[in-house]
């Protein structure tokens, strides 16, 4: 490319940053908190960038860190793709972000106990009563269930985008199996193998700690002084089985399949070589529907049929609790602010973006109008699947799309498109291997134990859009992901000073 | 331990036992085969199939018993349960489960030889590929001593890999029923001498029966030493004492693992106290191992129900009454 031949040669090419660069400003001048990492990997050079990321990738597929690709028939297993640059957080923004997201923990839960209770919310009018009764997410089998601590939601990951303003906004809740904490975890550990200096150089916050934190929040959910903890996996060919392994194993926890449990009596036991045990808390990573055939879907094999008698009669804790659905679909994240003012009385922290819902008149209008501009995503999928970025289809993929949103227009919904932050970041393009700018995101980690105290992983899963323009950031459609460092208070400020 | 994963780490020790034993049956056959002087007019590969009990499904795939045949079928056919890229696979399915049970040794060891045997083309020379899976099979059961702990997990590992090997001992020497026949009259010819002698390779005995009983091969004696050797690691006798000691390490806590424990010390005890010699006189070859495989069968059979495969439930009835039943569970 010309521009590459004109330009000063750099490690580093900030051409197509968006509106907002993690590591450069909008003059282009390094950020002065990335300036020691820029001038790490400028050091470096390619060679040196390489060889670390070879390594780094060994690393991953012999320790099987790895998911599997439901679209590939032979269910191969791959490494998600781990960029070497880290996405780096001052703590005064950290801050932000960790209020934020504590703060939605506690009014989501305060929702789903409402909900499946007095319903308050919706007898005042704040949540329309259609949106909540009618969604499929709508668990009956929770109405009344005392859940312990009357908390929903033990662990949540929530979805940020930083936009072109530079302020963190939610781009969605997920308050059901929220995935990906496994390579937090297995990042940082690989960060410090291949870069130890630079790692020591921030005084970066650790994350190794969530294993336990996870444990005590799932152990504070029963009576027992010394509870039976299981993790249940839907099995080996689950996409996060690694993520589902690695928990388990570093909880000390067994981690179960739905053939290895029964229920006798209203009480949850495994089958053991010397007879059944006892499981006081199931850290469910099997979705609701499910979790027990005499209750959801009766071809399930996945569940344990009389599991949810057995947590009705409070012999068995289930984290996160069945029915969480409810409360991070697509269309209802459009209520949440409402619902912290309502519940918390606070102004929310974090912004959302601006949501169109298909299932108001006026608001379809608009999002069948203004197409182009807009990314449509049906409210009950996840993972990147079925969404539509408008400036990015063709006119086919936009008629197309046009008709399914008119023939249910209350499944979906529709936000203006995100100038999502780019981050630089090492790939190849226009055959040169150097650091490009690639959207990135951030999901963030909550755990939330029987008292209702949350505490919020100083880190999280930063996922990278690895082809040049995407805005997806999903492990299954192609991205990558990167160690995030939280730094501690005292060295940020020094920095920026 | 949770039944699944005894069952699993179970199965692995026997997919590597196994796909050890098929690599060993199958180099001695090359082996013979080279030595057409000897052997031509034998057929030396359709025994193959019949002591890997998969004779009906090679059938369905081949038109004739060929060599080439014979060792795609039994190296590389994934559908084949009997062939050695079929037990490698599903011992590194078996092995993915127990990630955090096994070291990270094994797991490497066994990961590399999973991706070489993909590799592994149809036209390729075997001999150097049988030497190989042999050695990682010899590797793997050093790592295994090595660098786990021997507790639960070793004891069920082992469990699977004894009980799997005192088949298979009896198994390879069926190959000797199947291509002499019944009857012994050729017992002392020089065709009969040189079967014996890759036999005796075949189990890694032909040293330790030099040693023992010198250069001339009895018949008698090499079933005595593949059968009641106490200290040959590939006997019957060492496998089956193999078996006792790591039910005995797992520990016995209903009837029925105490019963199980007890007919094994039975069979080592008439392994060990001259019964199954007196058997092994009486009877024809294939009469006394078809005894033998029996008795393993029962044990395998014992130890799938005991451990993995049944489980004590409540049953009630019109609220009253309260009955313990021992269910089988479902198999997947």
């Amino acid at each position: 490319m010309s521009h590459s031949a004109m330009m000063p040669p750099s490690f580093f090419n900030t051409c197509g940053a968006a509106g907002w660069d993690e590591a450069y400003d909008a003059a282009g001048q390094v950020r002065p908190l990335y300036q020691q990492a820029v001038n790490h990997f400028e050091a470096l050079g390619l060679a040196g960038a390489e060889n670390m990321q070879h390594s780094a990738d060994l690393s991953m597929l012999n320790q099987g860190v790895t998911f599997t690709v439901y679209s590939d028939a032979r269910g191969t297993e791959k490494i998600f793709p781990f960029d070497l640059m880290p996405r780096i957080i001052s703590a005064s923004e950290w801050s932000v972000i960790e209020a934020g997201v504590a703060q939605r923990m506690i009014a989501l839960n305060l929702f789903l106990d409402d909900i499946y209770h007095e319903q308050k919310i919706l007898k005042d009018g704040i949540v329309p009563c259609s949106q909540v009764m009618m969604s499929t997410l709508f668990c009956r089998e929770m109405s009344g269930l005392h859940t312990p601590g009357n908390i929903h939601v033990q662990i949540g990951g929530i979805d940020l985008i930083r936009n072109e303003s530079g302020a963190f906004h939610v781009l969605e809740d997920n308050l059901r199996c929220p995935s990906g904490v496994s390579y937090v975890v297995e990042n940082r550990w690989v960060m410090g193998r291949i870069q130890p200096k630079l790692l020591n150089h921030y005084k970066v916050r650790p994350v190794d700690h969530y294993p336990q934190m996870l444990f005590n929040s799932l152990a504070s959910l029963s009576k027992s002084d010394n509870p039976t903890v299981a993790v249940l996996t839907p099995g080996t060919f689950n996409s996060a089985y690694f993520e589902h392994s690695f928990l388990a194993n570093q909880m000390g926890a067994e981690l179960v399949e739905g053939s290895d449990l029964l229920v006798d009596r209203n009480i949850l036991y495994m089958k053991t070589t010397r007879g059944l045990k006892r499981v006081d808390v199931l850290y469910l990573r099997v979705d609701t529907e499910f979790l027990d055939p005499l209750v959801f879907r009766p071809d399930s094999m996945l569940g344990v049929a009389g599991l949810m008698n057995a947590y009705r009669a409070g012999n068995v804790a289930l984290a996160n609790a069945p029915g969480n659905g409810v409360a991070d679909d697509k269309a209802l994240y459009a209520y949440t602010p409402d619902i912290i003012r309502y519940y918390l009385n606070e102004e929310p922290i974090l912004p959302v973006i601006p949501t169109h819902l298909g299932s108001r008149e006026s608001d379809l209008r608009y999002i069948l109008d203004h197409m182009a501009e807009l990314v449509i995503k049906p409210t009950d999928a996840s993972g990147g699947y079925g969404m539509l970025v408008g400036s990015h289809a063709s006119r086919q993929e936009l008629s197309d799309f046009r008709k399914r949103v008119a023939a249910n227009p209350s499944h979906y919904i529709a936000q203006p498109i995100q100038q999502l932050s780019t981050h630089p970041t090492l790939v190849e393009q226009d055959g040169c291997k150097a650091f490009f700018p690639r959207h990135v995101d951030l999901r963030p980690f909550a755990v939330c134990d029987v008292h209702g105290d949350v505490k919020v992983l100083p880190g999280g899963l930063t996922r990278v859009a690895l082809r040049q323009g995407s805005l997806v950031v999903n492990s299954s459609q192609g991205g990558g992901s990167k160690d995030t460092w939280v730094l501690y208070p005292q060295q940020t400020e020094s920095d920026h000073a | 331990m949770l039944s699944r994963i005894a069952r699993n780490i179970y199965e692995l020790g026997q997919q590597i036992e196994r796909a050890e034993n098929i690599a060993r049956i199958l180099d001695v056959n090359r082996r013979m085969s080279l030595e057409q002087s000897y052997f031509s007019e034998l057929d030396v590969w359709s025994p193959m199939l019949a002591i890997t009990r998969s004779r009906a499904q090679f059938d369905a795939a081949f038109d004739t018993v060929t060599e080439q045949h014979v060792m795609d079928f039994l190296i590389s056919d994934i559908s084949n349960p009997y062939s050695i890229r079929a037990c490698l696979s599903h011992a590194r399915e078996m092995a993915r489960t127990i990630r955090e049970r096994i070291s990270e040794e094994m797991w490497l060891c066994l990961n590399k030889m999973y991706q070489d045997i993909q590799q592994h083309g149809k036209t390729e020379n075997h001999d150097e590929f049988l030497i190989e899976i042999r050695q990682f099979c010899s590797a793997f059961h050093g790592l295994v001593d090595n660098t786990m702990s021997h507790g639960e997990s070793w004891n069920f590992l082992r469990l699977g890999v004894a009980l799997e090997r005192a088949r298979m001992t009896t198994r390879i020497l069926e190959i000797k029923y199947y291509l002499l026949l019944p009857d012994n009259e050729e017992v002392g010819r020089p065709l009969d001498h040189h079967q014996w002698q890759a036999l005796l390779r075949s189990v890694s005995g032909y040293e330790a029966y030099r040693r023992q009983f010198k250069a001339r091969i009895d018949p008698f004696r090499v079933l005595r030493l593949l059968n009641l050797d106490p200290s040959f690691p590939r006997s019957v006798h060492y496998s089956i004492r193999q078996v006792a000691d790591a039910l005995k390490g797992i520990g016995t806590m209903n009837e029925e693992q105490y019963v199980l424990l007890q007919e094994t010390e039975y069979f080592l005890d008439d392994l060990r106290g001259g019964a199954a010699e007196d058997e092994m006189m009486r009877l024809q070859l294939k009469t006394y191992l078809d005894t033998v495989q029996q008795r393993c069968e029962v044990i395998g059979a014992m130890i799938n129900r005991t451990f993995f495969n049944s489980v004590t439930v409540t049953l009630t009835e019109f609220n009253r009454d309260h009955l313990s039943v021992q269910i089988p569970q479902q198999q997947q």
